[in-house]
Protein backbone atom coordinates (compact mmCIF):
# COMPACT_ATOMS: atom_id res chain seq x y z
CA UNK A 1 0.00 0.00 0.00
CA UNK A 2 1.45 3.77 -1.10
CA UNK A 3 1.89 6.01 1.43
CA UNK A 4 -0.96 7.78 0.01
CA UNK A 5 -3.10 5.41 0.43
CA UNK A 6 -2.60 5.14 4.19
CA UNK A 7 -3.39 8.92 4.31
CA UNK A 8 -6.34 8.31 2.77
CA UNK A 9 -7.47 5.77 5.54
CA UNK A 10 -6.05 7.78 8.13
CA UNK A 11 -8.36 10.55 6.43
CA UNK A 12 -11.52 8.61 6.38
CA UNK A 13 -10.92 7.66 9.85
CA UNK A 14 -11.28 10.76 11.04
CA UNK A 15 -13.78 12.01 8.47
CA UNK A 16 -16.35 8.80 8.96
CA UNK A 17 -16.82 8.00 12.19
CA UNK A 18 -18.69 4.40 11.77
CA UNK A 19 -15.49 3.63 10.35
CA UNK A 20 -13.39 4.93 12.96
CA UNK A 21 -15.07 2.64 14.88
CA UNK A 22 -14.96 -0.52 13.00
CA UNK A 23 -12.31 -3.74 13.22
CA UNK A 24 -11.07 -2.82 9.81
CA UNK A 25 -9.12 0.61 10.90
CA UNK A 26 -8.85 -0.38 14.64
CA UNK A 27 -6.69 -3.50 13.93
CA UNK A 28 -4.54 -0.98 11.83
CA UNK A 29 -3.41 0.62 14.66
CA UNK A 30 -2.27 3.75 12.87
CA UNK A 31 -2.52 6.10 15.82
CA UNK A 32 -3.57 6.15 19.13
CA UNK A 33 -7.49 5.91 18.83
CA UNK A 34 -8.39 8.02 21.90
CA UNK A 35 -6.16 11.10 20.82
CA UNK A 36 -7.23 10.43 17.05
CA UNK A 37 -10.86 10.34 18.47
CA UNK A 38 -10.50 13.27 19.98
CA UNK A 39 -9.23 14.94 17.10
CA UNK A 40 -11.79 13.51 14.96
CA UNK A 41 -14.95 15.42 16.63
CA UNK A 42 -13.05 18.46 16.99
CA UNK A 43 -12.91 18.35 13.26
CA UNK A 44 -17.17 17.32 12.99
CA UNK A 45 -17.73 20.28 15.35
CA UNK A 46 -15.41 22.55 12.96
CA UNK A 47 -16.69 21.43 9.56
CA UNK A 48 -20.70 21.73 10.67
CA UNK A 49 -19.82 25.37 11.96
CA UNK A 50 -18.32 26.41 9.07
CA UNK A 51 -21.35 25.05 7.46
CA UNK A 52 -24.21 26.86 9.51
CA UNK A 53 -22.32 30.26 10.18
CA UNK A 54 -22.79 29.69 5.92
CA UNK A 55 -25.56 28.46 5.22
CA UNK A 56 -27.64 29.20 8.22
CA UNK A 57 -27.12 33.18 8.06
CA UNK A 58 -30.04 34.42 7.83
CA UNK A 59 -31.48 32.28 10.57
CA UNK A 60 -28.12 33.46 12.64
CA UNK A 61 -28.93 37.33 11.60
CA UNK A 62 -32.91 36.80 12.97
CA UNK A 63 -31.30 35.44 15.90
CA UNK A 64 -31.64 38.76 18.06
CA UNK A 65 -35.40 38.25 17.65
CA UNK A 66 -35.78 34.55 17.72
CA UNK A 67 -33.01 34.39 20.56
CA UNK A 68 -31.66 30.98 19.03
CA UNK A 69 -28.25 31.37 16.89
CA UNK A 70 -28.34 28.13 14.55
CA UNK A 71 -24.72 27.27 15.75
CA UNK A 72 -25.72 26.70 19.06
CA UNK A 73 -26.73 23.59 18.44
CA UNK A 74 -23.04 22.29 17.97
CA UNK A 75 -22.55 22.70 21.72
CA UNK A 76 -26.07 20.43 22.67
CA UNK A 77 -26.48 17.29 23.86
CA UNK A 78 -28.20 16.42 20.69
CA UNK A 79 -25.32 17.01 18.44
CA UNK A 80 -23.00 14.87 21.00
CA UNK A 81 -25.33 12.43 19.93
CA UNK A 82 -24.84 12.24 16.33
CA UNK A 83 -20.88 12.07 16.65
CA UNK A 84 -20.60 8.57 16.70
CA UNK A 85 -23.16 7.91 13.58
CA UNK A 86 -21.29 11.29 11.52
CA UNK A 87 -19.50 11.46 8.33
CA UNK A 88 -18.17 14.41 6.88
CA UNK A 89 -19.48 15.80 4.33
CA UNK A 90 -22.43 12.81 3.57
CA UNK A 91 -25.70 13.66 2.69
CA UNK A 92 -27.48 11.75 5.73
CA UNK A 93 -25.11 13.73 8.19
CA UNK A 94 -25.73 16.61 6.33
CA UNK A 95 -29.86 16.30 6.91
CA UNK A 96 -29.10 15.16 10.30
CA UNK A 97 -27.23 19.09 11.50
CA UNK A 98 -29.11 20.86 9.33
CA UNK A 99 -32.21 19.37 11.06
CA UNK A 100 -30.86 19.94 14.68
CA UNK A 101 -30.15 23.63 13.67
CA UNK A 102 -33.74 23.87 12.69
CA UNK A 103 -35.34 22.34 14.98
CA UNK A 104 -33.89 24.75 17.53
CA UNK A 105 -34.21 28.02 15.57
CA UNK A 106 -37.82 26.78 15.75
CA UNK A 107 -37.87 26.68 19.20
CA UNK A 108 -37.02 30.44 19.70
CA UNK A 109 -39.16 33.13 19.59
CA UNK A 110 -40.42 33.35 16.07
CA UNK A 111 -43.98 35.45 15.71
CA UNK A 112 -42.26 38.07 14.06
CA UNK A 113 -40.75 36.03 11.34
CA UNK A 114 -44.17 34.49 9.62
CA UNK A 115 -42.52 33.47 7.04
CA UNK A 116 -39.84 31.19 9.13
CA UNK A 117 -40.61 27.95 7.70
CA UNK A 118 -39.73 28.71 4.14
CA UNK A 119 -36.55 30.06 5.09
CA UNK A 120 -35.69 27.17 7.35
CA UNK A 121 -36.24 24.87 4.60
CA UNK A 122 -33.90 26.95 2.17
CA UNK A 123 -31.05 26.38 4.41
CA UNK A 124 -31.45 23.32 5.14
CA UNK A 125 -31.89 22.79 1.90
CA UNK A 126 -28.87 24.62 0.87
CA UNK A 127 -26.37 23.04 3.32
CA UNK A 128 -28.16 18.96 2.41
CA UNK A 129 -27.38 20.25 -1.83
CA UNK A 130 -23.82 20.80 -0.54
CA UNK A 131 -22.82 17.73 0.73
CA UNK A 132 -21.82 14.83 -1.23
CA UNK A 133 -18.24 14.31 -2.61
CA UNK A 134 -16.53 17.04 -5.09
CA UNK A 135 -14.43 17.28 -7.55
CA UNK A 136 -10.93 18.67 -6.25
CA UNK A 137 -8.89 18.49 -9.64
CA UNK A 138 -9.31 18.60 -13.11
CA UNK A 139 -9.28 15.04 -14.95
CA UNK A 140 -10.22 13.55 -17.84
CA UNK A 141 -13.54 15.08 -19.27
CA UNK A 142 -16.47 12.72 -18.12
CA UNK A 143 -17.69 10.66 -21.29
CA UNK A 144 -21.03 11.64 -19.85
CA UNK A 145 -20.66 14.56 -20.56
CA UNK A 146 -18.77 14.61 -23.64
CA UNK A 147 -21.87 12.99 -25.56
CA UNK A 148 -24.67 15.14 -25.49
CA UNK A 149 -27.25 12.87 -25.97
CA UNK A 150 -29.81 11.94 -22.81
CA UNK A 151 -30.13 14.42 -20.03
CA UNK A 152 -30.16 13.31 -16.51
CA UNK A 153 -30.58 15.16 -13.03
CA UNK A 154 -27.88 15.46 -10.92
CA UNK A 155 -28.75 13.49 -7.94
CA UNK A 156 -29.44 15.71 -5.02
CA UNK A 157 -30.30 18.88 -7.53
CA UNK A 158 -33.41 20.52 -5.32
CA UNK A 159 -36.96 21.99 -6.27
CA UNK A 160 -38.20 23.81 -3.50
CA UNK A 161 -41.31 25.46 -3.70
CA UNK A 162 -41.86 28.45 -1.06
CA UNK A 163 -44.94 29.89 0.29
CA UNK A 164 -43.16 33.84 0.15
CA UNK A 165 -40.73 35.10 -2.02
CA UNK A 166 -37.54 34.88 -0.12
CA UNK A 167 -35.44 35.91 -2.51
CA UNK A 168 -36.10 39.37 -1.83
CA UNK A 169 -35.77 39.60 1.83
CA UNK A 170 -32.79 37.34 2.39
CA UNK A 171 -30.20 40.23 1.20
CA UNK A 172 -32.23 42.79 3.39
CA UNK A 173 -31.88 40.44 6.41
CA UNK A 174 -28.13 40.57 6.15
CA UNK A 175 -28.19 44.60 6.13
CA UNK A 176 -29.06 46.36 9.55
CA UNK A 177 -32.77 46.61 10.22
CA UNK A 178 -34.57 47.52 13.60
CA UNK A 179 -37.75 46.06 12.29
CA UNK A 180 -37.82 42.23 10.65
CA UNK A 181 -37.50 42.97 7.12
CA UNK A 182 -40.92 40.50 5.93
CA UNK A 183 -41.01 38.90 2.44
CA UNK A 184 -43.87 39.39 -0.34
CA UNK A 185 -46.27 36.31 0.12
CA UNK A 186 -46.40 34.76 -3.61
CA UNK A 187 -45.77 31.07 -4.62
CA UNK A 188 -42.14 30.55 -5.48
CA UNK A 189 -40.20 27.18 -6.69
CA UNK A 190 -36.53 27.72 -6.20
CA UNK A 191 -33.84 25.31 -8.10
CA UNK A 192 -30.58 24.95 -5.48
CA UNK A 193 -27.90 22.79 -7.33
CA UNK A 194 -24.16 22.10 -6.95
CA UNK A 195 -21.37 21.50 -9.28
CA UNK A 196 -18.85 19.42 -9.08
CA UNK A 197 -16.62 21.36 -7.91
CA UNK A 198 -18.66 22.14 -4.92
CA UNK A 199 -20.43 25.37 -5.76
CA UNK A 200 -23.74 25.88 -4.76
CA UNK A 201 -26.60 28.04 -6.81
CA UNK A 202 -29.71 28.77 -6.24
CA UNK A 203 -32.37 29.81 -9.06
CA UNK A 204 -35.46 31.15 -9.21
CA UNK A 205 -37.62 28.17 -11.55
CA UNK A 206 -39.94 28.37 -14.55
CA UNK A 207 -42.62 25.36 -14.55
CA UNK A 208 -40.65 24.73 -17.81
CA UNK A 209 -37.73 24.09 -16.26
CA UNK A 210 -39.17 22.46 -13.13
CA UNK A 211 -41.00 20.03 -15.78
CA UNK A 212 -37.58 19.65 -17.57
CA UNK A 213 -35.80 18.57 -14.56
CA UNK A 214 -38.55 15.99 -13.88
CA UNK A 215 -38.11 14.66 -16.94
CA UNK A 216 -34.39 14.48 -17.44
CA UNK A 217 -34.11 10.60 -16.40
CA UNK A 218 -31.28 9.53 -18.77
CA UNK A 219 -33.49 7.83 -20.97
CA UNK A 220 -35.25 10.43 -22.98
CA UNK A 221 -33.77 12.29 -25.60
CA UNK A 222 -33.55 15.68 -26.96
CA UNK A 223 -36.72 15.64 -28.67
CA UNK A 224 -38.50 13.77 -26.11
CA UNK A 225 -37.75 16.16 -23.54
CA UNK A 226 -38.70 19.67 -26.60
CA UNK A 227 -42.12 17.55 -27.15
CA UNK A 228 -42.88 16.72 -23.47
CA UNK A 229 -41.53 19.85 -21.61
CA UNK A 230 -43.25 22.04 -24.72
CA UNK A 231 -39.66 23.91 -25.24
CA UNK A 232 -38.52 24.97 -28.46
CA UNK A 233 -34.99 23.07 -29.53
CA UNK A 234 -32.95 26.02 -28.94
CA UNK A 235 -34.74 27.22 -26.19
CA UNK A 236 -33.97 23.69 -25.02
CA UNK A 237 -30.84 23.71 -26.02
CA UNK A 238 -29.87 27.07 -23.76
CA UNK A 239 -31.65 26.02 -21.15
CA UNK A 240 -29.84 22.60 -20.81
CA UNK A 241 -26.50 24.66 -21.25
CA UNK A 242 -27.13 26.85 -18.10
CA UNK A 243 -28.46 23.56 -15.85
CA UNK A 244 -25.17 22.31 -16.86
CA UNK A 245 -23.36 25.30 -15.89
CA UNK A 246 -24.85 25.24 -12.30
CA UNK A 247 -24.50 21.15 -11.93
CA UNK A 248 -27.98 20.49 -12.30
CA UNK A 249 -28.06 18.47 -15.23
CA UNK A 250 -25.75 15.86 -17.03
CA UNK A 251 -25.58 14.22 -19.88
CA UNK A 252 -26.20 10.34 -19.71
CA UNK A 253 -24.40 8.09 -22.57
CA UNK A 254 -27.82 6.71 -22.50
CA UNK A 255 -26.24 3.24 -22.66
CA UNK B 1 13.71 43.60 14.70
CA UNK B 2 12.78 47.12 13.42
CA UNK B 3 12.92 46.48 9.93
CA UNK B 4 9.75 43.62 10.22
CA UNK B 5 6.49 44.28 8.97
CA UNK B 6 3.91 43.61 11.47
CA UNK B 7 0.16 42.71 10.39
CA UNK B 8 -2.61 40.68 10.21
CA UNK B 9 -5.51 38.73 8.29
CA UNK B 10 -7.92 40.80 6.50
CA UNK B 11 -11.19 39.97 8.68
CA UNK B 12 -13.81 41.40 6.39
CA UNK B 13 -16.40 42.11 9.47
CA UNK B 14 -13.71 44.10 10.65
CA UNK B 15 -12.88 46.20 7.09
CA UNK B 16 -14.32 48.90 8.23
CA UNK B 17 -12.05 49.55 11.15
CA UNK B 18 -9.36 48.00 9.07
CA UNK B 19 -9.65 50.54 6.61
CA UNK B 20 -9.23 53.85 9.30
CA UNK B 21 -6.33 52.10 11.11
CA UNK B 22 -3.16 52.30 11.81
CA UNK B 23 0.20 50.41 12.92
CA UNK B 24 -0.67 47.46 10.57
CA UNK B 25 1.73 47.08 7.82
CA UNK B 26 -0.08 44.22 5.91
CA UNK B 27 -3.00 41.78 5.59
CA UNK B 28 -2.96 38.45 4.73
CA UNK B 29 -5.90 37.41 2.72
CA UNK B 30 -7.46 34.39 3.58
CA UNK B 31 -10.32 34.31 1.22
CA UNK B 32 -10.79 36.18 -1.85
CA UNK B 33 -13.14 39.63 -1.51
CA UNK B 34 -16.68 39.64 -1.37
CA UNK B 35 -18.26 41.40 -4.38
CA UNK B 36 -20.19 43.73 -1.67
CA UNK B 37 -17.12 44.21 0.68
CA UNK B 38 -17.74 48.04 0.65
CA UNK B 39 -14.58 48.10 2.45
CA UNK B 40 -12.19 46.14 0.11
CA UNK B 41 -11.34 49.25 -2.14
CA UNK B 42 -9.86 51.29 0.79
CA UNK B 43 -7.96 47.51 2.26
CA UNK B 44 -6.75 46.72 -1.46
CA UNK B 45 -5.49 50.54 -2.04
CA UNK B 46 -3.75 51.12 1.76
CA UNK B 47 -2.26 47.50 2.47
CA UNK B 48 0.44 45.10 1.41
CA UNK B 49 -1.64 42.23 1.26
CA UNK B 50 -0.76 38.90 0.95
CA UNK B 51 -2.11 35.67 -0.43
CA UNK B 52 -3.11 33.02 2.12
CA UNK B 53 -5.81 31.32 0.20
CA UNK B 54 -6.62 27.45 0.28
CA UNK B 55 -4.94 26.79 -3.35
CA UNK B 56 -5.04 23.33 -3.60
CA UNK B 57 -3.05 20.78 -1.33
CA UNK B 58 0.12 19.90 -2.88
CA UNK B 59 0.26 15.89 -2.39
CA UNK B 60 -1.11 16.18 -5.85
CA UNK B 61 -0.25 18.46 -8.87
CA UNK B 62 -2.35 21.77 -9.02
CA UNK B 63 -4.76 21.20 -11.91
CA UNK B 64 -4.80 25.10 -14.34
CA UNK B 65 -8.44 25.90 -12.84
CA UNK B 66 -6.05 26.06 -9.66
CA UNK B 67 -3.33 27.80 -10.83
CA UNK B 68 -4.45 30.41 -12.78
CA UNK B 69 -6.79 31.12 -9.82
CA UNK B 70 -3.56 31.43 -7.65
CA UNK B 71 -2.51 33.61 -10.34
CA UNK B 72 -4.71 35.89 -10.75
CA UNK B 73 -5.54 36.65 -6.51
CA UNK B 74 -1.72 37.10 -6.79
CA UNK B 75 -2.38 39.41 -9.36
CA UNK B 76 -5.07 41.02 -7.81
CA UNK B 77 -3.58 41.53 -4.43
CA UNK B 78 -0.34 42.62 -5.62
CA UNK B 79 1.41 39.76 -3.03
CA UNK B 80 4.83 39.90 -2.74
CA UNK B 81 5.07 36.09 -1.98
CA UNK B 82 2.09 33.34 -2.59
CA UNK B 83 1.81 30.66 0.79
CA UNK B 84 0.36 27.52 0.60
CA UNK B 85 0.32 24.45 3.78
CA UNK B 86 1.66 21.30 3.86
CA UNK B 87 -1.54 20.02 4.30
CA UNK B 88 -3.14 16.30 2.82
CA UNK B 89 -6.85 17.20 4.28
CA UNK B 90 -9.08 15.46 1.42
CA UNK B 91 -8.75 11.58 -0.01
CA UNK B 92 -7.32 11.40 -3.47
CA UNK B 93 -10.37 10.93 -4.61
CA UNK B 94 -12.38 13.45 -3.31
CA UNK B 95 -15.26 11.66 -1.21
CA UNK B 96 -13.71 12.34 2.37
CA UNK B 97 -12.36 16.24 2.98
CA UNK B 98 -11.59 17.22 6.65
CA UNK B 99 -11.99 20.90 5.69
CA UNK B 100 -9.51 21.81 8.57
CA UNK B 101 -5.66 21.83 7.75
CA UNK B 102 -3.96 18.75 8.25
CA UNK B 103 -0.60 17.50 7.79
CA UNK B 104 1.04 14.56 5.13
CA UNK B 105 3.28 11.72 6.53
CA UNK B 106 6.44 12.29 6.97
CA UNK B 107 7.82 9.92 4.38
CA UNK B 108 9.95 9.77 1.33
CA UNK B 109 6.87 9.45 -0.78
CA UNK B 110 5.33 12.58 0.85
CA UNK B 111 8.59 14.41 0.06
CA UNK B 112 8.94 13.52 -3.60
CA UNK B 113 5.38 14.53 -4.20
CA UNK B 114 5.58 17.96 -2.01
CA UNK B 115 8.99 18.99 -3.70
CA UNK B 116 7.65 18.26 -7.09
CA UNK B 117 4.06 19.55 -6.97
CA UNK B 118 5.47 23.17 -5.32
CA UNK B 119 7.81 23.23 -7.34
CA UNK B 120 6.03 22.68 -10.49
CA UNK B 121 3.70 25.64 -8.40
CA UNK B 122 6.50 27.86 -8.34
CA UNK B 123 7.51 27.48 -11.96
CA UNK B 124 3.65 28.51 -12.60
CA UNK B 125 3.42 31.97 -10.21
CA UNK B 126 5.01 34.69 -10.49
CA UNK B 127 5.69 35.48 -7.11
CA UNK B 128 7.76 33.14 -4.64
CA UNK B 129 5.77 30.59 -2.73
CA UNK B 130 6.61 29.62 0.96
CA UNK B 131 5.03 27.16 2.68
CA UNK B 132 3.20 26.96 6.30
CA UNK B 133 3.76 24.16 9.27
CA UNK B 134 1.24 22.01 10.26
CA UNK B 135 0.48 21.23 13.59
CA UNK B 136 -0.34 17.19 14.31
CA UNK B 137 -2.31 16.30 17.16
CA UNK B 138 -0.92 12.65 17.54
CA UNK B 139 1.36 10.98 15.88
CA UNK B 140 1.42 8.37 13.12
CA UNK B 141 2.79 5.05 13.00
CA UNK B 142 3.55 5.25 9.19
CA UNK B 143 5.25 8.55 9.21
CA UNK B 144 8.75 7.93 9.05
CA UNK B 145 10.90 10.93 9.19
CA UNK B 146 10.99 14.00 12.26
CA UNK B 147 8.33 16.70 11.30
CA UNK B 148 11.80 19.32 11.20
CA UNK B 149 14.01 16.80 8.77
CA UNK B 150 11.21 16.56 6.81
CA UNK B 151 10.99 19.96 6.24
CA UNK B 152 14.47 21.08 6.16
CA UNK B 153 14.96 18.16 2.99
CA UNK B 154 11.81 19.87 1.58
CA UNK B 155 13.30 23.61 2.20
CA UNK B 156 16.91 22.55 0.60
CA UNK B 157 15.32 20.33 -2.43
CA UNK B 158 12.98 23.08 -3.60
CA UNK B 159 14.47 26.93 -2.21
CA UNK B 160 11.25 27.79 -1.42
CA UNK B 161 10.44 29.93 1.76
CA UNK B 162 8.92 28.73 5.28
CA UNK B 163 6.34 30.42 6.35
CA UNK B 164 7.07 29.47 10.46
CA UNK B 165 3.86 29.06 11.97
CA UNK B 166 4.96 29.47 15.79
CA UNK B 167 1.57 28.45 17.50
CA UNK B 168 1.60 25.15 15.36
CA UNK B 169 4.91 24.88 16.86
CA UNK B 170 4.32 25.48 20.34
CA UNK B 171 1.54 23.01 20.10
CA UNK B 172 2.95 20.38 18.98
CA UNK B 173 5.65 20.62 21.85
CA UNK B 174 3.30 20.59 24.35
CA UNK B 175 1.32 17.56 23.11
CA UNK B 176 4.84 15.93 23.26
CA UNK B 177 6.00 17.53 26.37
CA UNK B 178 8.98 19.16 24.93
CA UNK B 179 10.68 22.88 25.00
CA UNK B 180 9.35 24.87 22.63
CA UNK B 181 12.41 26.64 22.23
CA UNK B 182 14.24 23.59 21.98
CA UNK B 183 11.57 21.73 19.35
CA UNK B 184 11.99 25.02 17.40
CA UNK B 185 15.54 25.05 17.13
CA UNK B 186 14.84 21.89 15.15
CA UNK B 187 13.54 23.55 12.08
CA UNK B 188 15.18 25.38 9.22
CA UNK B 189 14.61 29.18 10.57
CA UNK B 190 17.13 30.39 8.16
CA UNK B 191 14.49 29.71 5.35
CA UNK B 192 11.90 31.48 6.72
CA UNK B 193 9.84 34.25 5.28
CA UNK B 194 7.05 34.85 7.52
CA UNK B 195 6.16 34.13 10.64
CA UNK B 196 2.41 33.45 11.93
CA UNK B 197 1.26 34.62 16.12
CA UNK B 198 -1.59 33.63 17.78
CA UNK B 199 -3.47 33.12 20.54
CA UNK B 200 -4.56 29.76 22.21
CA UNK B 201 -7.30 28.32 23.93
CA UNK B 202 -8.95 25.57 25.70
CA UNK B 203 -10.65 23.07 23.12
CA UNK B 204 -13.57 20.78 25.25
CA UNK B 205 -12.98 18.01 21.78
CA UNK B 206 -9.09 18.15 22.37
CA UNK B 207 -9.19 18.60 25.79
CA UNK B 208 -6.37 21.12 25.92
CA UNK B 209 -5.44 24.36 24.02
CA UNK B 210 -5.86 24.65 20.46
CA UNK B 211 -5.47 28.10 17.99
CA UNK B 212 -8.23 30.30 18.60
CA UNK B 213 -9.01 33.80 17.38
CA UNK B 214 -7.45 34.97 20.76
CA UNK B 215 -4.78 36.96 22.03
CA UNK B 216 -1.14 35.60 21.54
CA UNK B 217 0.41 34.80 25.09
CA UNK B 218 2.99 36.30 26.58
CA UNK B 219 4.83 33.28 26.45
CA UNK B 220 3.74 32.90 22.69
CA UNK B 221 5.24 36.13 22.77
CA UNK B 222 8.61 35.74 23.88
CA UNK B 223 8.96 32.44 21.91
CA UNK B 224 8.16 34.90 18.78
CA UNK B 225 11.03 36.80 19.70
CA UNK B 226 13.05 33.76 20.45
CA UNK B 227 12.18 32.59 17.04
CA UNK B 228 12.46 35.97 15.00
CA UNK B 229 16.00 36.46 16.57
CA UNK B 230 16.98 32.93 14.91
CA UNK B 231 15.38 33.36 11.71
CA UNK B 232 17.69 35.94 9.56
CA UNK B 233 15.66 36.34 6.25
CA UNK B 234 12.66 36.89 7.87
CA UNK B 235 10.56 39.95 6.77
CA UNK B 236 7.04 39.91 8.38
CA UNK B 237 5.10 39.24 11.45
CA UNK B 238 1.27 38.64 11.33
CA UNK B 239 -1.35 37.68 13.93
CA UNK B 240 -2.85 34.85 12.56
CA UNK B 241 -6.70 35.04 13.36
CA UNK B 242 -9.27 34.74 10.97
CA UNK B 243 -12.66 34.29 12.37
CA UNK B 244 -15.86 35.83 12.62
CA UNK B 245 -16.00 35.97 15.84
CA UNK B 246 -12.41 37.89 16.22
CA UNK B 247 -13.35 41.36 18.02
CA UNK B 248 -11.88 44.52 16.20
CA UNK B 249 -10.05 45.03 20.02
CA UNK B 250 -8.64 41.89 20.08
CA UNK B 251 -7.10 42.09 16.65
CA UNK B 252 -5.73 45.44 16.62
CA UNK B 253 -4.29 44.91 20.75
CA UNK B 254 -2.60 41.67 19.41
CA UNK B 255 -0.85 43.95 16.77
CA UNK B 256 0.27 46.49 19.05
CA UNK B 257 1.57 44.01 21.44
CA UNK B 258 3.38 42.09 18.69
CA UNK B 259 4.97 45.41 17.98
CA UNK B 260 5.98 46.51 21.48
CA UNK B 261 7.62 42.64 22.20
CA UNK B 262 9.79 43.04 18.72
CA UNK B 263 10.54 46.82 19.83
CA UNK B 264 9.05 47.74 16.11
Amino acid sequence: MSDRAVQDALIRALADAPFRGSPAWRTRELANQERLERFARFLARHYYYERLAHFFKYSRALARVTGRPPEAVLTSPAFDALLPTLVLGSRASAVAVAGLAQEHVRGGATAAVPYLEDLLAYEHGMMVVESGARLWRDGSPDPADQQRSKPVRVEGTMLLDLQVDLPLVLPLLLRPWTEVPQAPRRPTRLLIARSRRGRVSVARTSSAIATLLELADGRKTMDDLAREAGLRPAELEATLDELVEIGAVRFSTGS
Amino acid sequence: MGDLKVGAFYNPHLGEALAGASGIDHLAMADPPRGDDPWWPKIRERYTLLLHDYLGQLSEPLDEHAIQRARSLAELYKSPWVAEHFQCLHTENGTYNLNYVFPPLYTEEFLDRFAANASALQARLDQPLVMENIPGFFDVAASRLPEPVWLRRFFDRTNLGFLLDLPHIWLEAHYKGADPKVFLGEFPLERVVELHVAGVSEDRDLQGPWIAPTAPSDEMLDLMVHAVARCPNAKAVTFDAFSPTLSADVLFASVARIRKALRN
